[in-house]
């Protein structure tokens, strides 16, 4: 197994990201698996910022605690990651910073002013430090330059920073070796932002409204950009989010695939429309990317504890499908099949995530996972476009909300005129306070929820079929658990894994029979008061004594949850 | 060619008898036989308030959302479908109040779709509150001691905020309201009307024979296309008894 963690760190400002970008670029292109992280403050320039980037020539998919190389931009940095370090480490430095002597790692201190002075630049530091690093794992330069010369063509800086990453690289030796795998061709590597936007292209969107919030605006920035050369697309940043998700409402009732984006704060203003999408039936598509709350909370940390509020979100009962997605390639597939069930249900469809999934990275290969979900993209799903005479009232109107009716039609249609509402309606669409009609609209929207139950995949099992343990969990700590059950199944050590997708409607049945059957529960949570346990118990009756419940802002460690999972088991 | 009762449903509004809001529906239908616009090609958008029902009496398309929301309704609407014609509805209450926010942005951003504020300066829906636009010192349920606020002054905000079309009309007088409500339909952009109104209900210092009085119609002698004179000419009621109606501004 080859395996090396990176982790650039430094002050907001001083190129962390562009350095861990090129290092991600190259592993990339030598066909490894990319898992990448960051960690930053709720600020432009200062603070400690830094990125982990995981390169493997396995499928990575989690934060690890123990990293392998560490470029460290300032002092600051060198002393809070030291404590991290692996034995035989090594340590990219500027020499006018203080390294601590410590056996077992190959520091590299780089005269970087000397540097920058015959280059007569300012701010080169990170690609020194990125062509030094190379040249510890054995990179060849012409390799370095070919791809240094692709990503950075249309910039003017293009020779300066090249021959400052040559510079950088003949400051430092071959330590280890990174060989050229020659795999993995299709990859790219995406954020679950990139991957949330793409997969909502290709489920056809063609409506997006969102106002920023971290940690979803990269789904707004992809697909602002995505926009300039697609002409079937619209993105507009509204003055809010209730005008981000109004807008989408109208634009879904005109016949657009929509969506919006926010985190918990902003989602907290759309709630009173996701109650009107239910009452007036109207598709849309909603993620909710979770940061610590909250309030104002800890804006750019993960968390995970929106769960209950975005379940329980919306006054009066309606239909309503939560989604956590587990991975990044998961974003991609949860999304396309979010706005397959939001078009066919006409209802507002969840993809809840957080800031690990959103602003994390995974090399992805798009084609093989598109067959993990597909439907007829082009085509409207339960809309139509002829009306005919039975499908009108005495005036002429029609009767969108008929019992017997699961299509809709969209403005411009002949003889499809009907008044989209948010009042208790009848068939036309017509406001009315007539007792017996209100139980059968409420009937006609609530039932939908058994049918999507049906339409969900089963319930996610990996690891040992005769568990000892069974670890339960949701959303974003999937990598981070999966790896550790499998590390200890190679031991012998018999655990097992159930991941839960589909918040609701919630799968209790299935839920319940796996459970029920499992000889001893454990639950690992990213928020204080377990809410997806709260759930199942409510769901199933079955409670939780072992629990692991992080809510400090950081993601599981796959070390944090293997230790963890070795003490559930004595 | 579509008549007046292309657009009736079976169902009659049930406003109070001499509801302002009788005046605006009829100049809203008026108006769309004489644009000659299909019932199902037009849109009217309308939030939560007595005028918010307004789409549920006529024959067209209609979008009956929340309070406050159907400005982005309406815009989502048309950046979907620029070919609908979309006239969004909003209450003083429900337009200013609730969704102020929105009005400023939709002003701002110009997106070719029509409003229309039925301004009667009193919450009707529930019973009888001040509004945005009740003049200072207006006693109600919830001002006991007379509104210590000002009102806000629509048509100037709207102005000041990038609009390309302002006026205001009054809903006692139908055939002029319609000929304001044609000219902002065909407006290209954001076109923006308010509608004064009476609440025989909870608001009935301000009655026919209130509007009446003041109430008179600009003429050719207003330059619509002068920004600053239709700027002033938004603050002449605040000095002197007269209502002016018609085209504040309009920037084609």
């Amino acid at each position: 197994m080859v395996e090396f963690v990176f982790r650039v760190a430094g002050e907001a400002g001083m190129g962390a990201a562009t350095a861990a970008d090129l290092l991600s670029a190259v592993a990339l292109r030598f066909g490894y698996n990319i898992f990448s992280s960051k960690d930053y403050a709720s600020q432009i320039r200062g603070g400690h910022n830094y990125h982990t980037i995981r390169v493997s020539n396995q499928k990575v998919n989690a934060d690890v605690r123990e990293i392998n190389i560490l470029l460290a931009f300032n002092q600051e940095s060198l002393q809070k990651h030291l404590e991290f370090m692996s034995k035989d480490g090594i340590i990219i430095y500027n020499s006018k910073d203080e390294c601590v002597e410590k056996d077992n790692l190959y520091l590299f201190p780089i005269d970087i002013e000397k540097i920058e002075s015959e280059l007569k630049e300012k701010n080169l530091l990170n690609f020194i430090f990125v062509g030094a690093t190379l040249k510890t794992l054995g990179v060849k330069w012409d390799s370095i330059e070919e791809i240094i010369k692709q990503k950075f063509a249309k910039k003017t800086n293009l020779e300066i920073w090249k021959n400052a990453v040559l510079l950088g690289f003949n400051q430092a030796e071959k330590v280890y070796d990174l060989p050229d795998l020659n795999q993995n061709k299709n990859a790219q590597l995406i954020s679950g932002n990139q991957a949330i936007a793409l997969g909502a292209l290709k489920a056809g969107l063609t409506f997006h409204a969102q106002y920023p919030m971290t940690p979803v605006t990269g789904i707004l920035h992809h697909l602002t950009k995505e926009a300039i050369n697609n002409n079937s697309l619209t993105v507009i940043q509204p003055e809010d989010e209730i005008s981000a998700i109004n807008m989408a409402l109208g634009a879904s009732y005109a016949g657009a695939r929509a969506m919006t984006a926010t985190s918990g704060g902003g989602f907290a203003l759309m709630i009173e429309s996701v109650s009107l999408a239910g009452m007036a039936e109207i598709p849309l598509v909603i993620v909710e990317g979770q940061r610590p709350g909250p309030a104002t909370g800890v804006p750019t940390k993960t968390e995970q504890s929106d769960l209950k509020f975005v379940i329980n979100a919306g006054h009066g009962d309606f239909p309503k499908v939560v989604i956590a997605p587990g991975s990044i390639e998961e974003c991609y597939t949860e999304t396309k099949r979010s706005f397959y069930l939001a078009e066919k249900y006409q209802l507002p469809v969840l993809v809840l995530i957080d800031k690990h999934l959103a602003e994390s990275f995974d090399t992805v290969n798009l084609t093989d996972i598109e067959k993990d979900f597909v439907f007829d993209y082009d085509q409207h799903v339960n809309i139509i476009e002829m009306v005919s005479e039975k499908q009108l009232n005495k005036d002429g109107l029609f009767k969108r909300y008929a019992s017997n009716e699961s299509s809709r039609t969209i403005p411009g249609t002949k003889s499809g005129v009907y008044t989209c509402s948010g009042d208790e309606h009848d068939e036309v669409g017509q406001i009315i306070e007539d007792a017996e009609i209100r139980v059968k609209m409420m009937d006609r929207r609530m039932k939908k929820m058994n049918s999507i139950l049906n339409e969900l995949p089963d319930l996610e099992i990996t690891g040992s079929d005769d568990a000892e343990l069974t670890i339960i969990s949701w959303g974003s700590n999937k990598g981070a658990i999966e790896e550790a059950v499998y590390l200890l199944n190679q031991e012998g050590k018999k655990v097992n894994f159930v991941i839960i997708k589909y918040l609701l409607p919630f799968q209790s049945k299935n839920v319940g029979n796996v459970l029920k059957r499992a000889k001893k529960l454990a639950l690992i949570e990213g928020n204080y008061t377990a809410q997806l346990g709260q759930l199942i118990t409510e769901q199933t009756g079955i409670t939780f004594e072992n629990k692991l419940l992080k809510f400090n802002g950081q993601t599981f460690t796959v070390e944090e949850i293997y230790r963890e999972i070795i003490k559930w088991l004595n | 060619m579509a008549e007046l009762k292309d657009f009736n449903r079976t169902e009659i509004p049930n406003w109070c008898p001499g509801c302002g809001n009788y005046g605006i529906i009829a100049a809203v239908k008026k108006t769309l036989v004489e644009l000659s616009l299909s019932n199902e090609n037009t849109v009217l958008v309308s939030g939560v308030g007595c005028f918010a029902k307004l789409p549920y009496w006529t024959k067209v398309n209609g979008f009956v959302g929340l309070h406050g929301r159907s400005l982005p309704v309406a815009q989502g609407i048309k950046l979907a479908n620029p070919k609908l014609n979309v006239i969004a509805f909003g209450g003083d209450g429900d337009g200013y109040g609730e969704g102020g926010n929105h009005f400023i942005h939709a002003c701002r951003r110009n997106i070719n779709i029509t409003y229309v504020i039925h301004n009667n300066s009193v919450f009707g829906l529930t019973t009888g509150q001040y509004s945005p636009t009740a003049e200072k010192g207006r006693k109600s349920k919830t001002s006991l001691s007379g509104s210590t606020e000002l009102p806000i002054n629509p048509l100037a905000l709207a102005i000041a905020s990038g609009a390309t079309f302002v006026a205001r009309a009054y809903a006692g007088n139908i055939k002029e309201t319609v000929e304001i409500l044609k000219k902002a339909v065909e407006h290209k952009g954001f076109s923006f009307v308010d509608i004064l109104q009476s609440c025989v209900a909870y608001q009935n210092h301000k009655n026919k024979d209130y509007y009446l009085e003041r109430v008179y119609y600009l003429d050719e002698n207003h330059d619509f296309h002068n920004k600053s004179i239709a700027f002033e000419k938004t603050m002449e009621h605040e000095s002197s008894d007269k209502l002016a109606c018609g085209i504040f501004y309009s920037k084609s």
